[in-house]
């Protein structure tokens, strides 16, 4: 460990605290993730060289020695390869018309019954939330929702359809190690595999599910139909949704379902493959979106083009920023803070880091604070099923629920409220989402403590 | 990326309009001439020797001759007495305008749009510029449009006139010159690639229509309706391609939309259909 000033230490804790702040006040400063992270990330890069906290370090890779810019190491490649690999092999495979048809197959299978349109989008939610990303996922069902209830007359529910929408797509964001970036990140960290996540955090999720779409429905009134004149009217409404239209080709459909179902497969089971886990699940995601290229092997340039380099670049920065944090001690000294939580033992400690996460991840990025916690958490040499590892996904990820900003799929939800002239403030939301929120990191609290403790 | 309109426009395109088959019934035909009576109950005959497939044992059908009606006002008044759920007329009523083929005359043109029964426009008896099949029978009757899908009344009204075992042809013609015009504007938009908008936007228009065309198949299927559907949706220049469709396939019947919500006079598109095609029976709505 190299022997950092304390004004050197409280500079970066300071410029640390500015990034924050800015990430949080983003749409005011009218400015991309990628860019003001971007802006401490050279700041924070240059002040270490000149506080002399980094030189490029010359390392050995397959025999030849390589020397480095500082910020090459500093980022964690796997991470920024499983988020392209996945986005793109979701984009592609949304092609195929699949997650459409599921979700038209679903609609249909309601016959226009509220409450089961509900509960359908509500599972459908958090599936999609944790096969693809929340993010997509919000953009199926949400506008699905629109449109569907637009047929059947029922818009005055959609608004308590897409707040509902919007707070599952967290719950189904803790089903896999995949499903978010804060899983990915400490589950990574703490060297979880992706089935044991799937085991550890699937029986929360359909608990927490079931409870959020109970107290949407009681919340919002949606009603079951009543009466047979209603029921086959907004049977036959619904049944004019053809599930086959957005399908191109029965071939291209076919591979898109075998590829996904192979796609959750390989992911689930990286650590136990031969060869493969050498590679990690970055090259999985890679892979997969190679193989699913080839069916547009001539246009794949729309696929890189349609890629959310703000999203990559703003991962990349972080990284940078985190690392040059890790260099000026300021990770240490938020490790000594955390101390006293963590001296409270895994019962109260995990605790309080959950709920501490969780309103730290309202307000600001959960994605900083998760990448941020792992590292801190690392150092602290936790074993991998240790709870507070778990206090920090959990709390990360429905802390999104909280506020509009609280994640990117909540805002996802705002926007399609705002498309469809609904009137929502920001304490408008927070006021209906606090009572889900409380509840759900109340279970989450709970389940940690007891079952994952 | 994915993005909200990408997934809009995919469930938008799978929001299908539903058909649904309703044959309505014509209790009370009324035919309206301007002609003696002794004139009036030849073309009578012929008219209800043509219009088998609405004459059931119950229709009753009555005449309005010429001196029972000397104005656009009497006669809407007598219409509305006898309460008709099918008028038959023809150009030019009370006028030797029928002699130039330019307009449909003041009876026919407010009868159209003042009344909400559908008007079925003879060839003028004098005029002799019925095509040869004209007034013989209906095995061959086709629906015109410009907006297809979803359009029920006007599927089911031409379905109703064809005779079983006949053809029913479902037309949808987009206006070439108005895709043209807003590709044109497209063309300056450089934001938007003109090729791509033009082959989207080109297919879009007629997917719908060809969509709707085989959901109706679909429904007529299941209901054992002895009429074959035969499909024409294209772009082009709507006059020129039906006239150009009616003499080729020998049509008996033509049925039309006329009236538009938005204004008092008649259809844009229809008045042109009215006044120009003139050698075979409309179906006014």
């Amino acid at each position: 460990m190299h022997h950092v000033s304390t004004t050197v230490t409280a500079l970066f804790v300071f410029l640390l605290v500015a990034m924050i702040l800015s990430l949080a006040f983003e749409e005011k400063i009218h400015a991309k993730k990628s860019v003001i992270v971007g802006w401490f990330a050279a700041i924070t890069l240059f002040m270490a060289a000149v506080f002399g906290l980094v030189r490029p370090e010359t390392v050995e890779i397959l025999g030849h020695p390589v020397t480095l810019p500082v910020y090459i190491p500093g980022i964690d490649w796997e991470v920024i390869a499983i988020i392209l690999g996945s986005s793109l092999f979701v984009d592609v495979t949304s092609k195929c018309g699949l997650f459409t048809w599921i979700a038209i197959k679903l609609t249909k299978a309601s016959r226009g019954d509220p409450l089961k349109l509900l509960v359908f989008y509500g599972i459908m939610t958090v599936v999609f939330s944790a096969v693809l990303n929340n993010v997509t996922a919000m953009i199926i069902v949400g506008t699905l929702s629109g449109v569907s209830l637009a047929k059947l007359r029922l818009t005055n529910k959609l608004l308590g359809f897409l707040l509902i929408e919007g707070f599952l797509t967290n719950v189904g964001g803790l089903l896999t190690l995949i499903s978010s970036v804060p899983n990915i990140i400490v589950g990574n960290a703490a060297g979880i595999t992706f089935v044991t996540f799937f085991i550890k955090a699937g029986p929360y999720v359909v608990v927490a599910t079931a409870v959020t779409i109970f107290m949407g429905a009681r919340l919002f009134r949606i009603e079951a139909l009543k009466g047979d004149a209603a029921k086959a009217e907004a049977a036959s409404l619904v049944a004019g949704f053809d599930e086959n239209d957005g399908i191109e080709s029965a071939g291209f459909f076919r591979f898109g379902t075998a590829m996904t179902g192979l796609f959750i497969i390989a992911m689930a089971s990286v650590s136990i493959t031969p060869y493969v886990k050498d590679l990690g699940m970055g090259y999985v995601a890679l892979a997969f979106a190679a193989i699913m290229l080839t069916r547009y092997k001539a246009t794949a340039d729309r696929f890189y083009q349609a890629i959310d380099w703000d999203l990559l670049a703003f991962f990349g920065c972080l990284f940078i920023v985190i690392n040059m944090m890790e260099h000026a001690l300021v990770l240490e000294l938020i490790g000594e803070g955390l101390k006293p939580i963590i001296g409270l033992g895994e019962t109260v400690g995990a605790g309080v880091l959950l709920v501490a996460s969780a309103v730290a991840s309202s307000v600001t990025d959960n994605i900083p604070l998760a990448a941020m916690l792992a590292k801190i958490l690392g150092g602290l040499e936790l074993a991998s099923d240790s709870p507070f590892w778990w206090a920090v996904i959990f709390g990360a990820n429905l802390g999104g629920n909280i506020t509009p900003i609280g994640s990117a799929s909540t805002l996802v939800a705002v926007t399609i409220i705002h498309k469809n002239k609904l009137p929502m403030s920001f304490a408008a939301f927070v006021k209906v989402a606090i009572p889900f929120a409380a509840l759900q990191l109340a279970m989450a609290a709970a389940y940690v403590l007891i079952v994952l403790g | 990326m994915t993005n909200l309109d990408q997934f809009e426009s995919v469930f938008k395109s799978a929001d299908k309009a539903v058909y649904t088959y309703d044959r309505p019934t014509f209790d009370r035909v009324l035919l309206v001439t301007d002609l003696n009576e002794a004139d009036a109950a030849g073309i009578a005959n012929r008219v209800r020797s043509f219009l088998t497939e609405i004459d059931e044992a119950d229709t009753r059908w009555d005449t309005l001759c010429g001196d029972e009606f000397g104005s656009v006002q009497a006669l809407l008044e007598n219409i509305e007495k006898q309460k008709p759920d099918l008028i038959v007329t023809y150009r030019h009523l009370h006028s030797e305008a029928w002699k130039w083929p330019h307009s449909l005359g003041e009876y026919l043109d407010v009868m159209t749009q003042a009344t909400s029964v559908p008007v079925m426009v003879l060839p003028h008896p004098d005029a002799q510029r019925a095509l040869p099949h004209s007034i013989k029978d209906t095995d061959r009757v086709m629906a015109i449009t410009n907006h297809l899908t979803g359009d029920n009344q006007l599927i089911n009204m031409a379905l109703t006139f064809t005779k079983p075992g006949g053809t029913c042809w479902l037309t949808h013609v987009e206006s070439q010159p108005v895709f043209e015009r807003y590709m044109d504007a497209v063309s300056k938009i450089p934001g938007i690639d003109t090729d791509i908008a033009r082959e989207a936007l080109g297919e879009q228009l007629l997917k719908e229509p060809r969509d709707f065309i085989v959901a109706c198949r679909e429904v007529l299927d299941a209901q054992g309706l002895q009429v074959r559907i035969e499909e024409v949706v294209a772009m082009g220049r709507r006059v020129d391609e039906y006239g150009e469709l009616i003499a080729k396939r020998e049509i008996d019947l033509l049925v039309l939309h006329t009236k538009d919500d938005d204004q008092l006079a008649m259809h844009g598109a229809a008045y042109a259909l009215a006044v120009e095609l003139r050698g075979i029976p409309l179906l006014m709505l």
